[in-house]
Order: C-alpha cells, then structure tokens, then sequence
C-alpha cells in the first residue's frame, strides 16, 4: 500500500472517506433485508482486508497529518448523503439522529473517557433537554435558539445537584448514584401529570430568526424534505462539539482531566485540583447531552418517558465503549453504526441492547480501548519537535 | 391510621427489608474479598426466580404436585444453579478484569445484567410479560383486628433471617469462612499463607449469588408475581444499602436492607399525607433522594469501608 | 546556611497507631538530608505528612513562614514542594511528556477561553513547556530525551524512575523528596541515577533534597546529614559514618539481644 499512497497526502484519508460516504449511500438506500445484511457482510470484509494490507495504518496517518482537511472531508460526505437523500424523510431523520447522539456521546466521553466520572444517566440527562424544550415552547415564547440553550444548561443544572455526592465517592458510588438518578428519573416524569405522564408530550417544530425547520423547501417541481434543516443544524452542532472537545483533550485541560482518571494522589501531590475537574467534565458532559436533547425533541416534535430508559442509557456507554473510549473517532463511527444498524435491520431491532451488551463485555476481556483506540495526545495536529 | 395498617405497613417493611438485606449481603461479600461491585447481581436474582419458576412447571409437568416437595427442589434448584452462574461471572468476566482499571469491572457486569435481562425477555415464552409465580405456602392466617398475620409471610420472614444467619455463621466460625476474610484482609499476604485466592473467591461469588436466587424465589413467592425487569431496581437497592450500612461489613448490609425498605414505607405514608395528590410511586424517588443526600453526608456508609492504599 | 524547613513536635496517629511520635528536625537551603530507619519506622508517613496527603494530629511544620501542617496538598505543592512516590505512580497511558507536564501544573494556564479558543498562545506555551521538559530530560538521559511523546508505559525501570524525578524538579521546587528512589533497581542503575541528581542539583543551587533510602553505600554517598527513625521517633542525626556507628541505630536495624 506504501508504495501506491504516500502516506503523508491528504489522499488516503479522502479515499477512505468518500468510501465510507458511498457505503453509507447505498446502505440507506438499500431496501430489502438481504440487500442490507449483504452490504453490511461486504464492509466488514472490505475493513478486514484493507487493514490486512496496512491501509488502515496509511489512513490513520493521513487523517492525523492532514486533520484540516480530513474533518472538512467527514462534512462533506454527511452533506453528499443528505443531498442523495434530499426529498426522503427515514434517511434524513436517521441522519439527524445520529449526529446528536454523536453530541450526547461527545459529552460522555468528556466524562468518563477523560475525567474517569462515570455517568449512567445519559439517557435522562438527553431527556431534561428534551423535557424542558418541550415546556418551554409549549407554555412560553422563548425564542428557540434560547430553548435549545436552556435544554443544556438544565441538565447541566439537574447534574450538578448529584455532584456532590459524586465527588464525594469513588467510582463505584457514582455509578450507583447515576443509576438510582436515571431510573428516578423515569419514574418521576411517568408519575407527573403536569409532564404529560407516560404518553407525554407534543411539541412544534423549531424556529430559528424566521426559519421554520419544519417547513420543506421547494423548488419548482423539487420538494426537499424538512429534515434536511436539521441535518445541516445537527451537523453544524455536532462539528463545533467536535472541535471543542478535540482542542479541550489536546490542551493542559486534558491532560488535567487524564490525571485526575489516573491517579487522585499524584494529582494532589501536584496541586491538581481533582473536585474542579469531576465537576467541570461532569457539567460540560451534561450540558451537551441537555443541548442535542433540546434540538432531538424538537425535531421529532414528540417526548416520552419510555425514550429515557436505563437501556438507553446503556446504548449511549456501549458507543463510547465500543468507538474506543476517549477517542472522538471512534464515537462518530461507532454512534453511525449503534443508531443505524438496527433501524435498517430489522430483526436487530428487538435484540439490540443484548447484542450491544455482549459486544461491549468481549470488548472489555480481549480490547480494552475499543476498536479505534485513543492514541498518545497529539497538542497540536502535524507539530514535529 | 389505624394500629391494624401500622403493623401491617412494619410487617411488609420487613419482609421486603429481608429481601433486600439478602441482595446486600452479597454486594458486600463480592465488594470485600475483590474490591469490586458485581452491577449484575439483582438480575442473577431475577434469573433465580425464573429458574425457580421453570423448575416448578417442570415438576408440574411430572406430575410431582406436593407443595413441600415443589418448593424444597426449586430452592434447590435456583440456589445451586445461580451459585454455578455466579462462579462462572466471577472466573471468566471479574478475574480477568483484575488488573484492569476498576471501571472496566463496573462495565462488564452492567453490561451482563443487560444481557441476563434481554436473555430472560427475549428467549423465555413471552419472557417480556409478567409471570403469575405459585403460591405454594400454606394461606393460613390470624387475624388481630384490622391486622392479618399470613402464614406464609411470617415462613418467608424466618426463612430469609435463617440464610443470613447461615451466610453469617458460615464466614464467622469456619475455616472457610476464617479464609474468605483473610483474603479480604490480605490478598496477597492470603496467597502466600497458602491460600487458595482463586477458589476462595468462586466460593464467595457462589455463596452471594445463591443467596440472591433465595431472594428471587422470597419475591416471588410474596408477590405471586416475577416480571424480567424486577432485577434491575433491586439490584440498585440492593446495592444502596450495603452501601448505606459500608460496603464491605455484613451487619451494614442487613442493617441498610432494613433502612432502605423503612424509608420506602416511610415515603409512601408520609408523602400523600404531606403534599395530598402525590402519588405514592414517589416512594421510591423519595428512598434514592434520601440515599443521595446519605451519600454525600457519609460517604463510607454507617460502618465505614476498609480503606488501605499504600502512597 | 539558612534553614529552610523546621518541624516541631510533629505527629502522626491512626487510630491508636502512633506512626510519627513528637518529631522535631530542620533541614538547611542546598542541603541533601538523609532519612533512614527499619520498615515501619516513619519515614514515609513523615512525607505525607510534609506534603498534606495526611492531616498531622499535632506540631508544626515551619517551611519559609508557612506552616505546612496547617496547609492542603495543592497549596503545599504551589509553595515549592515536591515528592516522588516509594511505587512508581506514573500516569502510563499518557505520554512522557505528559507525565512531565503534570509535575508542571502550576505554571500552566488552565482556563477555558486560553485552552480552547486561543490556541496561538496555547502553542507558544506548549513550545516553551516542550524545550524546557526536554533539557530537563536531557541532564538525566539523552536517550530518553527524544522519545518524549511516547507512552511511559514503554520505558523500563529505571527511566521511568528519571521520570518521576524530572516530574518533581520540573516545576522547580525548594525542597524535593525523594522515596526510595533505587528500589527495584540495579546498583549499576542506582549509581547512574545518584549521578544524574548530583548534576541535577548544581543546575539549581538553593534546592534541598530530603531522600528516604535503604541502599546505605548511596546515602553514604550523596548525603551530608542524616536523620534516623525508629518508631516515629528521631534516635539519631549527624553525618553517616557517624550515625552508622550509633549503637542505637545498629539496635534499631539488627534488634536488641
């Protein structure tokens, strides 16, 4: 392969994307079950064999040397996919989806990827965003753009009053408070009757300065499905996320968050200040969950307790479990895959939390770091000493 | 409230107290010979229940029709079979993980109490319904006024009081039990002395999880009733009162199964009464709420966890 | 010479376990002082108790007008105190370099708007951090010195002893504390080792080392005084052929007949 690529152009991280972008294509355009399972079937043994032949190697390389460029490629690609699928409302909404489950996972990831604070309660801390977009706009006029806001900044609030005890504890406590949280979490909204009790809530499209998402666009005799607004305003969220959780791993902020993982007393021993750093992971996790909890309310303009359940939660650890935890890649690839595969597939759909779940158990015993595992950090992208 | 609810309210409070100490009790016993928190162990106990309910049909099928016998061999049964599953978790999923950071045992055990839960929804005949458990205790009951003391209540009561005694006196005056506290102790300096850690350890995971399949059948037997998902919540409990009581400390863990089911009864009296129209679901939210602010008070729990790193 | 740390009948009890029992010692600016005594005696606990990861039951710790007993980990490690670890508490997922920028934590600009938004100044302080952790390095092994970016997971022993030196005089610090810096090693490594520190401390006169160790050809070797524990207590202090020649002391080590 070295002797086709050079490894330090841009080129075999554009192959690999646009590859990655035509797989997607024909999988969301594939109809019948077999078709699926096929392609799915041919991609992992095109994966096996290019890593079989150092391809993966060269990509790595190339998307690590040419980062700029790499990550306006992943842009691209989702733009192609939606244009593809532009008049087709599955596609896009999965689309959609994917990419804010990709910001919930970023916020995870922050958490126990970096700080080591574990939270299992991803699932209700999405939810407070969903459940406070969907109060906000039916019983006042805030501007949506605010509610999104508003939706982050609950379930950063919300999260905060488990602080405590968290940093408190140790590891296993926290899970356990999580735990208890989430699942009262569900009780607590099928309860409430001012929330809708179990059917929940409705809610109306988003509207940002004039721009009514719900509306589709026309050209003549071209019709574009709506969901391709929130394609674009999902992407442009989960590409700043994305960004800022990068730059937030590669700077003294990560290393910070690593240490404070890694060793407590060698953190003290340093001045490190553990309890800022739980809280400032815990908080920006949260608060990104709130975030695309918000804007995925809106858009599928309905809210329910049984979207926010203690599996849901499970699923959202299994991605970042699954991508490599502590790698933003692996996330973004894993995310596409966990909240895909089973949509399309429809004899996953029943088994997929125990094919998630077993998945990550051998994950666990025989591949720790997931299946793209972080690497050493890298301060800033292509610097040589 | 009349004396007759009182008691009825303090006699269920116990029951469901005796359930939940069982759950902790093994919480605490994986927690002091490994240090680890076994997420998985309520759903072991759901599993219990099922396999004691399968049990029961299969002897039904039989023909085997006397209620002693039924109930001896499903006990048997359930106890034996979730030792065996609890050995099996404890050499092939924790021990590996034993170098691994703590996390990745949390993980792995979460992830097997989903899968245990799944298996049991998917794979059992309409697993995701729930499941009518028979009664096979003798209805008998006393009644004092408005209060009724049931026969098979006050069976089960006994029942669940003799396995902790048994679990207590088990790990206080045998040489098993002097081994399963020095590695609890000690690992290290345990294995040197010549003990056999990785024995000791399956030993103690047996013990645990045969004690909450013994829990899953007491459920089931008092609420007639055993659904795929009963595991999840009561391992949470479970686990918040052997946190409650310290982890690590067998009185803790009984004492905080009672505590825990006192403040589910307390927060389902006092709550309506206080703020009329709440519902009394919020017995449960009211129980964690309490928990997480213990928690924050007192982090290592009424009888503090053992604490040793070396700096 | 001045003294740079006094403490004053510090002590230390867990429970019903006295681990320091009224000690009183002082070390002197530019000094390297010698702390011995069996297993059990202290010595450890005495440094945790210097660098606040434990409370001292009672006395006090007088460093530079400050009494350190009185004061949290993080505030005695900005007044320029710093320590290695008896086990090897390396971060060994994250990079040397890392590693070495943890020891630095004080000098390094943690907040949000810097990290994440102006990341032209982050690069110009991440450009000064890399050129003075690799002359750092540099004084203690060439080799090391260019693989700064690799795991410290993939060094041996002894280099990653090196590291946690340099992680503790990176920040450079008054007084460094040193646990058992040769335990696991060769004495050929050991002696490589006690080298670099000598070199180490004419680039930074001023700085004083208290050092735990069991290898007495070392403290023999690079101390001027030392100060014997035993049972929480100092039995003994002077220079090391002196203190070696302590009847106590040999008590101590060999028990009484």
């Amino acid at each position: 392969m070295k002797r086709l690529f050079d490894p330090a152009s841009a080129a075999p991280a554009l192959i690999s994307m646009a590859g990655v972008t035509l797989f997607a294509v024909l999988f969301l355009h594939a109809e019948s079950q077999s078709a699926i399972l096929g392609l799915c079937i041919g991609m992992a043994v095109a994966l096996f064999l290019l890593a079989r032949f150092g391809w993966n190697a060269l990509a790595t390389a190339s998307f690590a040397g040419h980062s700029r460029t790499a990550q306006a490629s992943v842009v691209a690609g989702v733009l192609v996919i939606a244009a593809v699928f532009y008049d087709q409302h599955f596609p896009l909404l999965m689309l959609a989806s994917v990419l804010l489950y990709i910001v919930v996972c970023l916020g995870l990831n922050i958490q126990f990827g970096y700080a080591g604070v574990v939270n299992f309660a991803g699932a209700a801390f999405f939810g407070i965003g969903c459940y406070t977009a969907a109060v906000l706009t039916n019983h006042t006029a805030l501007p949506h753009l605010l509610v999104v806001l508003a939706g982050g900044l609950m379930a950063a609030v919300i999260g905060s009053l488990l602080i405590l005890p968290v940093l408190r504890t140790y590891g296993h406590y926290a899970a356990l408070i999580t735990i208890a949280f989430g699942i009262l979490f569900r009780v607590f909204l099928e309860v409430n009757d001012a929330l809708g009790g179990p059917q929940g809530m409705k809610l109306p499209g988003m509207e940002i300065f004039g721009w009514k998402l719900n509306d589709g666009l026309v050209f003549g005799e071209t019709e574009i499905s709506f969901y391709a607004n929130y394609v674009l305003l999902a992407l442009a969220m989960a590409a700043v996320a994305f960004m800022l959780v990068r730059r937030l791993e590669r700077s003294w902020i990560g290393l910070a968050l690593d240490a404070v993982r890694l060793d407590e007393t060698a953190c003290a021993a340093f001045g490190i200040d553990v309890a800022r750093w739980k809280i400032t992971a815990f908080t920006l996790g949260n608060f990104l969950a709130g975030l695309a909890g918000a804007v995925y309310a809106m858009m599928t303009g309905f809210v329910a307790p049984n979207s926010f359940t203690f599996g849901d939660s499970l699923i959202l650890v299994s991605i970042v479990l699954l991508g490599g935890i502590g790698n933003p890649w692996g996330l973004t690839v894993a995310a596409a895959v966990v909240v895909m595969l089973p949509e399309k597939l429809q004899f996953i759909q029943e088994y997929r939390l125990l094919l998630y779940a077993g998945l990550v158990i051998l994950i666990l015993l025989f591949r720790p770091g997931g299946l793209m595992p972080r690497q050493v950090r890298d301060y800033l992208p292509g610097w040589k000493p | 409230m009349t004396l007759g609810l009182l008691s009825q309210y303090v006699f269920n409070g116990l029951m469901l107290g005796m359930i939940y100490a069982m759950v902790a009790v093994g919480f605490t016993l994986f927690f002091g010979v490994l240090d680890v928190i076994k997420f998985s162990h309520g759903d072991v106990l759901m599993v219990g229940a099922f396999t004691g309910l399968a049990t029961y049909l299969g002897l039904e099928a039989l023909g085997i029709d006397s209620p002693l016998t039924q109930l001896l061999v499903m006990t048997v049964v359930a106890s034996l079979s979730m030792a065996l599953l609890g050995a099996l978790i404890a050499k092939y999923l924790v021990l590996p993980l034993r170098l691994a950071p703590p996390l990745n045992t949390l993980l792995i055990t979460l992830m097997l109490g989903s899968v245990l839960r799944e298996v049991v929804r998917l794979f059992y005949p309409q697993g995701s319904n729930p499941k009518p458990f028979p009664r096979l205790l003798p209805a008998d009951f006393v009644s004092f006024g408005s209060f009724t003391l049931r026969a098979d209540s006050m069976i089960l009561l006994l029942a669940g009081f003799a396995a902790i005694v048994a679990v207590h006196l088990v790990i206080t005056r045998t040489k098993l039990g002097l081994a399963i506290r020095a590695v609890a102790q000690d690992a290290e300096t345990a294995r040197i002395m010549g003990i056999n850690f990785e024995f000791i350890v399956l030993l103690t995971f047996a013990i645990g999880s045969g004690m909450a399949a013994l829990g899953g059948l007491m459920n089931g037997l008092y609420y007639n009733e055993i659904n795929f998902g009963m595991g999840l919540l009561l391992g949470v409990i479970g686990f918040s009162a052997a946190v409650i009581g310290g982890l690590g400390n067998i009185y803790g863990a009984i004492l905080g199964g009672f505590l825990f089911s006192a403040l589910q009864s307390i927060g389902a009296v006092s709550l309506p009464a206080l703020f009329p129209g709440t519902s009394t679901a919020y017995k449960d939210v009211f129980a964690f709420a309490v928990v997480i602010m213990f928690m924050a008070w007192r982090p290592t729990g009424l009888i503090a966890e053992k604490k040793s790193e070396r700096v | 010479m001045s003294t740079l740390l006094a403490c004053d009948g510090l002590s230390m009890r867990f429970g019903g376990l006295v681990a320091l029992n009224q000690l009183s010692l002082s070390v002197n600016e530019g000094e390297i002082l010698g702390l011995i005594g069996p297993n059990g005696s202290g010595k450890t606990t005495f440094f945790n108790v210097i660098t606040g990861i434990y409370q001292a039951s009672e006395g006090r710790v007088d460093y530079r007008g400050q009494d350190l007993a009185r004061m949290s980990a993080q505030e005695i490690y900005r007044a320029g105190v710093t320590r290695t670890f008896q086990r090897s508490r390396l971060c060994l997922p994250l990079s040397i370099f890392d590693n070495l920028m943890i020891g630095n934590h004080r000098r390094l600009d943690h907040s949000l708007w810097f990290n994440l938004i102006r990341r032209g100044a982050f690069q110009a302080q991440f450009e000064g951090q890399y050129a003075a952790a690799q002359a750092l390095v540099r004084t203690f092994s060439q080799s090391l010195s260019v693989r700064l970016f690799e795991p410290a997971a993939s060094v041996n022993m002894i280099d990653r002893r090196r590291i946690e030196i340099c992680r503790a005089l990176i920040s450079q610090p008054t007084l460094l504390l040193l646990d058992e810096p040769s335990a696991g090693m060769t004495h050929e490594e050991t002696r490589e080792l006690m080298d670099d520190i000598l070199i180490v401390r004419e680039h930074m006169p001023g700085l004083a080392i208290i050092i735990i160790e069991h290898e007495m050809n070392v403290i023999e070797r690079i101390t001027e005084r030392c100060i014997v524990l035993n049972y929480g207590q100092k039995i003994c202090e002077g220079p090391y052929a002196r203190v070696a020649a302590d009847r106590e002391v040999q008590e101590a080590y060999l028990g009484t007949e």
